[in-house]
């Protein structure tokens, strides 16, 4: 029997972010994190795990459960010289925030005429597909990358997630951090096997503003992010069955969004399917289909086609919701309605 | 020697099964004693179990597999 050797260290996000948190922690005394339960509970997702430990209640500060003062307090902190990790628990949450999120970090550096720095990384849990209803369940992706002055990234494995939070704390922009609760590593919210992956355990960055081609293909490029790449995958793995060569993008980030990259692979398979968890109209989908048509249209050998949820309301009934859901049939049916 | 991976009989209180969630390692790769290599998880409550030696890892039981308190789970040669 041979056995395979490797040093192979796989993590899920949730200890991927954490692990990140940690290791700028200790380099940099100007780091701290605020949230709530993201202290001795370590997070709900796990994501601040063992930090309070580590660290103590100075620098992993469990707030109340009022996101409009803690959100606020990040941004004066770090207008003060500090680089706050805060936590909105739920990105659905961010209505009572908004203000301190899009009218002071957002745009406090071009107000100063920039003379002030803000930053903060405000990572947050999106998606759904374990039921917890329309309140708790969105990803809102375009909510926050339609609004200029902040960066926004979201990763499907723990690679990324760690290299991108890494990144996200250095930046001296306000930088959004979108994590998919069903990528998390939690197993209580079903967990996806594809982005548990190997995770070095040195400090190192995963640039924000690039995408990454995770599956090369010649006949349609499939892009995602988030849970949306791990569908694109699964498809491209039944379109393979049928002859079908599928390309496949993680965004990794949506401000800066890497166009470049999404033409490129365009101008080679000639077909584009966009996948988000998001609503559809005025989203993520729209905004990728757009920038390629701008491009050129000339290298489109079909018009595009996007996967994303439908405009309502999430539904909380398991057969509903998963109804509503992008996933790999979906994916598969709209390459086919292309080629027809 | 080989050193078998074991979940606690004291992980937890009562007596339910648990799920492995992931195994935080693979087949055949080296861990160092006390390094996390799979995370189970016990009605909404997950843990990590440990590597009880240094050495490469054996998967008996695989992601998504019930398991009970005291379960051989792998092993350490």
């Amino acid at each position: 029997m041979t056995t395979v050797t490797s040093n192979v260290r796989k993590q899920t996000i949730a200890r991927a972010m954490a692990e990140a948190i940690a290791q700028e922690m200790r380099a940099d005394p100007r780091v701290f994190v605020m949230g709530e339960d993201i202290g001795q509970l370590g997070g709900v997702f796990g994501n601040t795990r063992g930090l309070f430990e580590e660290f103590g209640p100075e620098r992993v500060r469990d707030t109340p459960i009022s996101e409009t003062a803690f959100i606020g307090a990040a941004v004066g902190a770090a207008t003060d010289g500090m680089r706050p990790v805060v936590e909105l628990m739920f990105v659905d949450f961010f209505g009572v925030c908004m203000d301190a999120i899009y009218n002071l970090m957002a745009k406090n550096t071009y107000f100063s005429g920039g003379k002030l720095s803000i930053p903060v990384v405000l990572m947050t849990a999106t998606g759904g597909g374990y039921s917890d209803a329309g309140q708790h369940s969105q990803c809102l992706h375009a909510t926050f990358a339609h609004l200029p002055g902040m960066k926004v990234v979201a990763p499907s494995n723990a690679y990324d997630a760690k290299g991108l939070m890494i990144s996200a704390i250095r930046d001296d922009n306000p930088v959004i951090y979108l994590f998919h609760k069903a990528l998390q590593g939690m197993g209580w919210l079903g967990t996806e096997p594809a982005s548990i992956v190997h995770v070095p355990e040195e400090a190192y960055t995963v640039p924000i503003g690039k995408a990454a081609t995770v599956r090369e293909g010649r006949d349609v490029t499939i892009v995602g992010i988030t849970s949306g790449v791990h569908h694109a995958l699964k498809a491209a793995e039944q379109l393979d069955q049928k002859g079908v060569s599928a390309e496949v993008i993680d965004l990794r980030s949506l401000v800066p969004l890497d166009r470049e990259h999404v033409i490129n692979s365009v101008r080679k398979t000639g077909r584009l399917i966009v996948v988000d968890e998001d609503y559809q109209s005025y989203g993520v989908t729209g905004e990728i289909i757009a920038s390629v048509v701008e491009a050129d249209i000339s290298m489109l050998k079909s018009p595009p086609k996007r996967v994303a949820y439908p405009d309502i309301p999430i539904p909380f009934s398991r057969p509903m919701e998963q109804w509503a859901l992008p996933n790999p049939a979906k994916i598969v049916a709209a390459y086919e309605s292309m080629v027809k | 020697m080989a050193v078998d991976i074991i979940v606690p009989k004291d992980l937890w209180e009562e007596e339910v099964e648990g799920v492995i969630v992931a195994w935080l390692t693979e087949e055949g790769a080296s861990v160092r004693k006390g390094d996390v290599v799979a995370e189970i998880m016990v009605k909404k409550v997950q843990f990590d179990i440990l590597a009880p030696a240094e050495g490469r890892v054996r998967i008996l039981k695989k992601a998504d597999e019930i398991i009970r308190k005291g379960d051989v789970i792998g092993r350490i040669e």
